[in-house]
């Protein structure tokens, strides 16, 4: 187990190098020097901040220099400052000299994103588990043909499209759920149990968008899986001994189904993240997704690379996690047998 | 084929697909008015007999716009699908007969690019050059041929130890032979599937791009534009909304459908499970 781990975590090394080396290339596709294409799309980078970002960027050296020096600096977890938003640090808070915090962007979208996204696996995980089983239990027979109907819709549909719906059902027409934003007006002042409400009341409409794919994507996949296991030799061995058949589906079953379920809940987190973009936007909730939207419209290159390269960083842990986790959960790779 | 057709998924799949491909064909002599045409009168009107999905804040005809639209999701599918299966299938089949090295090269780049969040790299390049149909369907085709590549290489590790393929190669069939004639026909069934549910989520991006304002560029009707017009008059204009959605979710249940019907078709281990 610790050579897996350690073996694992050696990995991650050339991976974080390819993905660093991806997230600068792709600010070098814009035409022309980046601070002149910044200063044209963006009025308020002053000539001070074009200065300061050559400097930053190097952009006078070769460009393997560039981006060995920019390497320097994130290994640092230096992401540098926007230029749009008042030159707020990227990742971190910083302290001026009076002693002010100003905090990083990135440290304060990104648990809005993860929020949202972790209760969105949790209730993923839940329903889709008792979904799949119903359909492959019943297999072919109408609980299964409904719940495959809801599958193939819920893959198909626009998420952008069906928030834009509900929105406007629940929040305008019958004034039943907020529509935007994380809090009301006057949170501040509410009692602490009232501003949980609040918020859960905010979240209903962007966790159950963001779940909908995910939902609908892993109840086919546990469907499949337990179909594919029901017909292994050991559950017929199981039911030749006697086991009653809740036995043979939950104590059999399911749980040689549930092991590959973690590698997809890591595979998934790629597009959890991607998915906030749209969402978010609609929702107007201060997330990961939003703050790169807004980045890329203003052309803000330092937040669009932070958020890039944060991004795919946490999907390798969520990677990592999901494998620890199988390994953990399989003997067979927890002993060693094979890796 | 017959059996394809018995597939009651495949089936609907494809009749869906063959009536959208119909559409985008013959949009010209179905729709009713210029997709473009201003006509200030006629602002917002509801759906009618004159108008059959109503009109638009600048009094174009809605329906007409959808019709043309379908040529955008239509081609975007497919050439965005076809670059990324050109690519996947050329490195995959690269990684999967060679192995060694070359394998270890792409495998790690295309666990680099499965990491990267690719709706965020997307938006990124989309951004920084100019948004356009063209710039759209290129750069989803270059951020999603990992699955394929995957595939192929599996697919080619696993016929290699075959005794066809030692056999053709003790005969001295060249590597260009093997793959093409001999690896290449024989992983086609995983290929088509995974194209075909590509098509669907390339759908469903270029309208979440068109959504945000960084897709298809006004005059040009995209389903995802039309909507974003929409989203502007969605208290009292509910057709502007509700219409482009409908139309990329049939789209895009079609080509899942299809996809799907074709997998349980073309998969032998899943003629099995059915009863």
């Amino acid at each position: 187990m610790l050579n897996y781990l350690i073996k694992r975590l050696l990995w991650m090394i050339p991976m974080l190098i390819g993905i660093s080396l991806i997230s600068f290339f792709i600010m070098h596709l814009a035409p022309g020097d980046i601070t002149a294409s910044e200063s044209a799309f963006n009025p308020k980078a002053s000539e001070e901040s074009r200065q300061k970002l050559r400097a930053l960027y190097n952009l006078d050296k070769p460009l393997i220099t560039q981006y060995s020096l920019w390497l320097k600096r994130i290994v640092k977890l230096d992401f540098g400052n926007s230029f749009a938003s008042h030159q707020r640090p990227i990742l971190w808070q910083t302290k001026d000299a009076k002693g002010n915090i100003t905090k990083g962007m990135i440290q304060d979208a990104l648990p809005i994103t993860l929020m949202i996204n972790l209760i969105g696996l949790l209730i993923i995980f839940t329903l889709s588990i008792v979904l799949g089983v119903i359909s492959a239990v019943h297999q072919n027979r109408w609980p299964d043909r409904l719940i495959t109907i809801f599958v193939f819709i819920g893959f198909a549909v626009p998420g952008f499209w069906l928030a834009l719906l509900l929105m406007y059902w629940t929040g305008v027409t019958h004034s039943w759920l907020p529509i935007s934003g994380l809090h009301s007006a006057g949170y501040e002042k509410m009692g602490f149990i009232a501003q949980y409400v609040d918020l859960l009341k905010h979240l209903i409409l962007p966790v159950s968008i963001s779940s909908l794919g995910g939902l609908a994507s892993i109840s086919l996949f546990v469907r499949n899986g337990m179909l594919d296991v029901l017909q292994q030799e050991f559950i017929t061995t199981a039911r030749a001994k006697g086991l009653t058949e809740n036995k043979v589906i939950y104590g059999h079953a399911l749980r040689n189904t549930l092991l590959p379920l973690i590698t997809i809940i890591g595979l998934s987190i790629p597009g959890l993240i991607g998915g906030s973009v749209i969402g978010e936007s609609i929702f107007a909730i201060p997330g990961m997704g939003k703050l790169f939207f807004d980045a890329v419209l203003m052309r803000d290159f330092p937040v669009v690379m932070g958020v890039l390269t944060i991004g795919s960083v946490l999907t390798l842990f969520g990677n990592l996690i999901a494998d620890i986790g199988y390994a953990w959960a399989d003997p067979r790779i927890r002993r060693g047998i094979s890796n | 084929m017959k059996n394809l057709i018995q597939n009651p998924l495949a089936l609907s799949g494809l009749i869906i697909i063959i009536a959208i491909l119909f559409i985008a064909i013959f949009a010209p002599w179905l729709s009713p008015y210029d997709p473009n045409y201003i006509d200030i009168h006629s602002i917002l009107l509801p759906p009618s007999l004159s108008h059959f999905m109503g009109t638009d804040g600048l009094g174009r005809d809605v329906f007409s716009r959808m019709l043309f639209g379908s040529r955008i999701s239509l081609l975007v599918g497919f050439v965005a699908v076809g670059i990324a299966t050109i690519i996947g299938t050329f490195l995959g089949a690269i990684a999967g007969f060679y192995r060694g090295l070359v394998d270890s090269i792409i495998m790690r780049f295309v666990d680099i690019m499965l990491s990267i969040p690719s709706f965020f790299l997307i938006l990124a390049v989309i951004a920084f050059l100019t948004p356009s149909i063209w710039n759209i369907m290129i750069v989803i085709g270059l951020t999603s041929w990992m699955g394929v590549t995957r595939l192929v290489r599996a697919e080619f590790l696993s016929l290699r130890s075959r005794e066809y393929i030692l056999a053709a190669e003790a005969m001295g069939a060249t590597d260009y032979r093997l793959i093409s004639k001999h690896l290449l026909p024989n992983s086609l069934t995983p290929i088509i599937v995974s194209s075909v549910l590509g098509i669907a989520s390339a759908v469903l991006t270029e309208s979440g791009l068109s959504f945000l304002g960084l897709g298809v560029q006004a005059p040009q009707s995209s389903w995802g534009n039309i909507l974003t017009d929409g989203k502007e008059y969605i208290q009292f204009a509910w057709w502007l909304s509700l219409f482009p959605g409908l139309a990329i979710l049939i789209t895009v249940l079609g080509y899942n459908l299809l996809g799907e019907g074709l997998r349980d078709f073309l998969d032998p281990k899943n003629k099995n499970q059915k009863k």
